[in-house]
């Protein structure tokens, strides 16, 4: 079969999803050079313009303002920016911190995998979003801080899928092999183990950055999100849907943002799953 | 053959091929999986569809009920069932039949039964498809099956779920709801391979009796040339889709007329027979991808026999006898291959032990009791053997009688919770690094799930030399593909091997880079956990040859695992029997195979079918 | 069977205690180490220090951490969970009044779910190799991407605000008495004969309820049909076919029994994961439940509304998590018997 990477880059999912991503990964890099205004000036003169399309609309705002008057197309556009580093970082951190303890685990087991696994067992039985908003009210408000909620609450959805995978590839023979070779557990681990369970940890971390925008969006919608100076998806929402029957295309914007996004990154993880679990490319799921 | 018999032979088979063929889709190409396939049934009779896997054996079965995986079709031919085409027949005739008149055995029985409905309520529902007269009179009958089958407590049996009974009760179960139908024809896809050895006999006999008693007839499809000759009237032996000799049992056997069949004979190592080296067929059947490239006899590119017209086009089937028929130019030629006699066990082997192994014992903690009490299990208790140099011990048993636990013991995979296991005099049970080291230096291990034995994500390189990457060894690579290089000779492959990945192996290539690697320092033993069950025959003497071969080139001893006693008897000189944990008897193997003193013993030796009409005639010709 | 289930369960139970209270400590810790002073916050902006210090010493913030926690323990097995600073009730009874809507929202959302959820996997199952099948696929896809907040939002603008044909806001029309029985609305309206209540509540209900239900839907969807896919590789499928049991019988009577395990489940699981998303859309359609509760409490740095209202979620969800796990025994042979 021809290599992972190839047999990814010909999958349209893929293919589509990246494409999106790169776009809004676009934006989000280069927001002050792509954005026509900045996005806290408040035109008190003209508030909840609609686009330029429509009646009434003014073409130095394509998208129209909010209701101080700002430009609803640059608060997008660093909106991306927002969300796009929340889920690169988050995810990130919950991978580091899931993955580490479900090497652990499901390698060793025993005690420590006993420990580990009642710790994640407390930790998910707080529902995920009641969690994140009670960190958010100890921790503070504030963009390291939500990104630092949301690592504290996902990475015990890697730790136990990681450590269902971990667990299967221990229990095969080339592991058992390897140490029976006169390998170190540290060399089986990062030589045996670790390379096949790859491809399940690039589609749990594609799966989490959706997850992390949403998280942000959510936590912007309430106030508890990032600080009221940074434009953020869920923050304009809340606030369009105050004046949700003088402007309804603010509403509208932000919403679809958030579903591309996380459309995106649901598409790319369905199909690096695909590609890369060799048995489920030869059985055509 | 049976033209005389045309007029009126309508009615008295049960089932009548004609030139079958069945084609699959192969990328993108058409490749004819079963070809030109003709025989006869009549009733009451066995027939047996012999092959080693992927000769199609299997594909005949489904053809009969028309259930064809996707890609596959029935491209022509005639397939008729008591004079009815069940190619042509109506979807809804055929599901009729189904289950009525025609019934089938599976072959894994535990997986075939629905694990979430009790044994009661599925042998319910097909009494029910058949029978009108009401709940109370399907459970007696099904009782009545079911007692008739050789199951006790019948009724209680009924209230049960199938991971409740064993593998053997439930294919009693299937046969018991096979054959309450009085079905005209049963097939029967390698019944017992799935099962324990020791079952194999009862099971067998079962079908026979059930098939006398119902005057069914019987297409018994196996691999076992051996079970064939124990149970069919007529059998018919394929390869690569291809029926290549057909005729009675007794005949094909005692004079095979078709190379392959002689090929596939002393490929078997015999129980009671002479020694004598087996002998090896080249490289393996073609593969479906295989098949679209080649022309003339399939068999040719491995027969001992091949001339220049066998490439040309396919052999017509000849007849030898009225009822013998084989498809081969030179089949007057096949008795004379033949094999040397000779002793295959080298009888002649330093006397110095090397491994001696003192009371060892395992003792796992399952489950828990109300008040917190641990119930534990022997998986191994007081096991006392030795091994001395260059010598090749079997160890033989059951599943379940825990020979894979003894040999994760002695390789260290698991901590002993008793006894001692000394390597030339040093306590390998000690946890010092010491120890370690040298059982890492001394023993290795060839798994026997070659697949999951070998990381997918490596080449064939450099698997075979990984040992050099363990530990603080750093070989480069150049050491590395210089020794790659001379195991690959050595296990018989050629260089190109070396950059391959797993998945283009086939299994005994893949068997062969498990031995590659676990010879790569060269160990004074190696332990071989079943490595050749559920190979075919003709791969499995090529293994067993190659390891005799090492073993005289390279000098190791060998415990070798196995629950096949011929193969066994064949490889080893000494032997171990195990059961429920406990060595329950050891010695030469001659002694112990010719004299059993255990019960134990004796029912795995009688387990094994009669060679009665196979060994005494694999010597060539008559 | 009854007794070993029962055992099972109560051994579940009897496990989820030391969870419960790791968890209680754990939000009272991380509660406790907020940058807000409560105390300062219960008082007006004139008050002196030691006006504040009094009021920490009356709320019992200057003793040790430990000893704080014991103090809320004893009193939250009386039933007793502190004031809240902001409403100035007890926080057992605010959970009380609010966790009857969110149960009635949750229980109408996951009806909803299950139904659409199991016809969708049925649909997606029946076209699998048909043409239709990348479609249904992407469509599933597009679906699970869509988070229950985004569908709440949608409805509200587009059945809402758009077509006007549903109510967003509250629970009943504003105007309309609400009967106080059990505090499920459609239950109490029903049970006094009060009709134009219940088809205000019912109506009410539609937006929030679908809402949730279509965001927890697609996975339900997705588990059913690759559930069938894997029974349907099995070898007692074929064993049956080849006994000559008819389609429709085999995927009744055998893949839908083996197929439902993971799927109930999974749906389990879900109803777990659904009842916590009640909080944005009670928020979004201003549905007076714990979600509103929970915002505002979190909104005002409300210490003992916040631990009560976390905690009840955690209780819930863990009462969930147990039934479900009973409910996979029981349906299990092969942990049921031995």
């Amino acid at each position: 079969m021809p290599h992972p990477i190839y047999r990814s880059l010909r999958s349209a999912r893929v293919l589509v999803a990246l494409g999106l991503i790169l776009c809004i990964g676009f934006c989000a890099a280069f927001a002050s050079s792509i954005a026509p205004h900045d996005p806290s000036e408040q035109n008190l003169v003209s508030t909840l313009l609609p686009p330029a399309w429509a009646i009434g609309g003014d073409e130095t705002f394509p998208l129209g303002t909010d209701s101080l008057g700002r430009c609803v197309l640059s608060r997008l556009i660093y909106g991306a920016r927002t969300a796009m580093t929340v889920a690169v970082f988050a995810s990130l951190g919950a991978m580091v911190i899931g993955s580490i303890l479900a090497y652990v685990s499901g390698y060793f087991g025993g005690a420590i995998d006993w420990i580990i696994g009642r710790a994640v067992d407390v930790w998910m039985s707080f529902p995920p979003v009641i969690l994140s908003l009670i960190l958010m009210v100890g921790l503070g408000i504030g963009l390291d801080k939500v990104i630092l909620a949301i690592v504290l609450v996902d990475w015990t959805r890697f730790c136990r899928v990681l450590r269902s995978e971990v667990l299967i590839v221990t229990g095969r023979d080339y592991v058992a092999a390897a140490r029976l070779l006169g390998f170190t557990h540290w060399q089986t681990l990062v030589r045996e183990v670790v390379p096949a369970t790859l491809p399940l940890l690039i589609t749990l971390i594609s799966l989490e950055m959706a997850i992390a925008v949403v998280v942000e969006a959510i936590l912007s919608f309430v106030g508890l999100g990032v600080k009221p100076d940074q434009p953020a998806w869920g923050q304009m929402i809340a606030d369009a849907r105050q004046y949700v029957y003088q402007s309804p295309w603010n509403l509208l914007f932000p919403v679809l943002a958030i579903f591309l996004t996380v459309t995106a990154f649901n598409l790319l993880g369905d199909g690096l799953r695909r590609t890369l679990d060799v048995r489920l490319a030869e059985s055509g799921r | 053959m049976f033209d005389s018999q045309k007029v009126g032979a309508k009615a008295v088979f049960v089932l009548q091929a004609r030139n079958l063929t069945v084609s699959a889709r192969v990328d993108d190409a058409i490749v004819p999986v079963i070809r030109a396939l003709s025989f006869e049934l009549p009733r009451g009779k066995i027939l047996g569809l012999v092959g080693e896997s992927g000769a199609g054996k299997s594909m005949v079965g489904r053809s009969i009920a028309q259930l064809l995986p996707s890609g596959f079709h029935i491209l022509g031919g005639e397939l008729a069932f008591e004079g009815q085409s069940l190619v042509h027949m109506a979807a809804a005739r055929r599901r009729a039949l189904l289950g009525r008149a025609i019934a089938f055995i599976p072959q894994a029985p535990l997986t075939a039964l629905n694990p979430v409905m009790t044994i009661g309520r599925q042998f319910d529902e097909h009494l029910a498809r058949l029978d009108q007269r009401g709940r109370a009179h399907r459970r007696e009958r099904a009782i009545a099956m079911l007692a008739a089958a050789k199951l006790p407590n019948a009724s209680e049996l009924l209230d049960r779920y199938p991971h409740q009974l064993s593998g053997g009760m439930c294919q009693r179960v299937l046969i018991a709801m096979a054959f309450v139908s009085n079905p005209k024809l049963v097939i029967a896809d390698e019944p017992t391979t799935a099962l324990d050895v020791t079952m194999h006999p009862p099971i067998i006999h079962l079908i026979a009796d059930m098939q006398r008693q119902h005057g069914t007839a019987v297409i018994f499809i196996t691999h076992d040339l051996r079970l064939a000759a124990q149970l069919c009237d007529e059998v018919v032996v394929m390869y690569a889709g291809r029926a290549v000799e057909r005729g009675p049992a007794r005949s094909v056997f005692s004079t095979p007329a078709h190379p392959y069949t002689r090929c596939l004979q002393l490929a078997n190592p015999s129980m009671s027979a002479e020694r004598r080296t087996l002998y090896v067929v080249p490289d393996q059947m073609p593969s479906l991808r295989q098949l679209r490239g080649i022309s003339g006899c399939h068999f040719a590119p491995r027969c001992p026999l091949v001339a220049e017209d066998c490439c040309q086009a396919e052999p017509p089937n000849v007849a030898i006898t009225a009822d013998h028929v084989v498809a081969c130019i030179r089949a007057e030629d096949t008795r004379s291959i033949t094999t040397e006699l000779g002793s295959t066990v080298a009888t002649t082997f330093s006397k110095r032990t090397l491994l001696q192994v003192e009371r060892l014992g395992k003792r796992y903690a399952i489950g828990r009791g109300l008040l917190g009490r641990t119930y534990e299990i022997a998986a191994v208790k007081d096991v006392s053997f030795s091994i001395a140099e260059n010598e090749f011990v079997a160890l033989v048993g059951e599943s379940g009688s825990g020979k894979s636990t003894l040999a994760k013991l002695l390789i260290g995979l698991e901590k002993p919770s008793t006894g001692q296991i000394m390597l030339n005099g040093q306590d390998l049970t000690e946890p010092s690094t010491r120890a370690r080291r040298l059982r890492t230096e001394t023993m290795q291990m060839i798994f026997q799930d070659s697949q999951s034995a070998l990381n997918p994500r490596r080449r064939v390189a450099s698997i075979i030399t990984q040992v050099m990457e363990a530990g603080n060894r750093r070989a480069s690579w150049d050491e590395r593909t210089a020794r790659t290089n001379v195991l690959l000779a050595e296990v018989g492959l050629s260089a190109d091997f070396a950059m391959r990945l797993p998945a283009q192996l086939s299994g005994g290539q893949r068997q062969r880079i498990n031995i590659a690697r676990a010879l790569c320092n060269i160990p004074k033993i190696l332990i071989a956990d079943e490595i050749v069950s559920g190979l075919d025959v003709s791969i499995q003497a090529q293994l067993l040859n190659l390891l005799m071969r090492l073993r005289a080139e390279l000098g190791f001893a060998m415990l070798f695992i196995s629950h096949d006693l011929s193969v066994v008897r064949h490889l080893c000189s000494r032997v171990l029997v195990m059961y429920r944990g406990e060595i329950v008897e050891q010695g030469p193997i001659d002694t112990v195979f010719g004299a059993p003193q255990h019960p134990h013993t004796r029912a795995l030796l009688s387990s094994i079918p009669p060679g009665g009409a196979l060994g005494s005639l694999a010597i060539g010709g008559e | 069977m009854i007794a070993t289930v029962l055992k099972l369960l109560g051994r579940r139970m009897l496990a989820a205690v030391p969870i419960l209270i790791v968890v209680s400590a754990l939000l009272f810790c991380v509660l406790r180490v907020l940058p807000v002073d409560p105390a300062a916050m219960s008082l007006p902006p004139t008050a002196t220090i030691a006006e504040v210090e009094a009021k920490r010493h009356e709320m019992g913030l200057d003793q040790p951490l430990p000893q704080q926690y014991l103090i809320w323990l004893e009193g939250a097995l009386r039933g007793d969970f502190g004031r809240s600073i902001h409403f100035h009730r007890e926080s057992g009874s605010l959970v009380a009044a609010t966790l009857p809507a969110t149960m009635e929202l949750a229980v109408a959302a996951m009806v909803f779910a299950t139904i659409l959820g199991i016809g969708g996997g049925l649909v997606l199952f029946h076209v699998r190799d048909t043409a239709f099948e990348p479609i249904a696929d992407m469509a599933s896809i597009l679906l699970l991407s869509i988070p229950e907040f985004l569908w709440a939002l949608i409805l509200l603008f587009v059945f809402g605000v758009t077509l006007q044909l549903l109510p967003f806001t509250g629970r009943v029309s504003p105007g309309l008495s609400q009967p106080h029985i059990t505090g499920f609305l459609l239950l109490d309206t029903l049970v006094v004969g009060r009709f134009d209540a219940f088809l205000s509540a019912g109506q009410h209900l539609i937006l929030p309820a679908v809402a949730l239900g279509l965001a927890f839907s697609p996975a339900i969807m997705r588990v059913l049909r690759s559930s069938l896919f894997d029974v349907y590789h099995e070898d007692y499928i074929q064993q049956a076919r080849l006994r000559g049991l008819s389609e429709s019988r085999i995927l009744l009577g055998h893949a839908l029994k083996n197929a439902a395990l993971p799927t109930i489940t999974l749906a389990g699981v879900q109803f777990g994961f659904l009842f916590s998303g009640t909080l944005l859309v009670e928020v979004i359609y201003s549905y007076p439940g714990l979600g509103n509760l929970m915002v505002d409490a979190v909104r005002n740095a409300d210490l003992p509304l916040i631990q009560a209202v976390g905690l009840t979620y955690c209780i819930v969800v863990l009462v969930i998590n147990t039934v479900v796990d009973g409910l996979y025994l029981v349906l299990n042979p092969k942990l049921r018997v031995r």
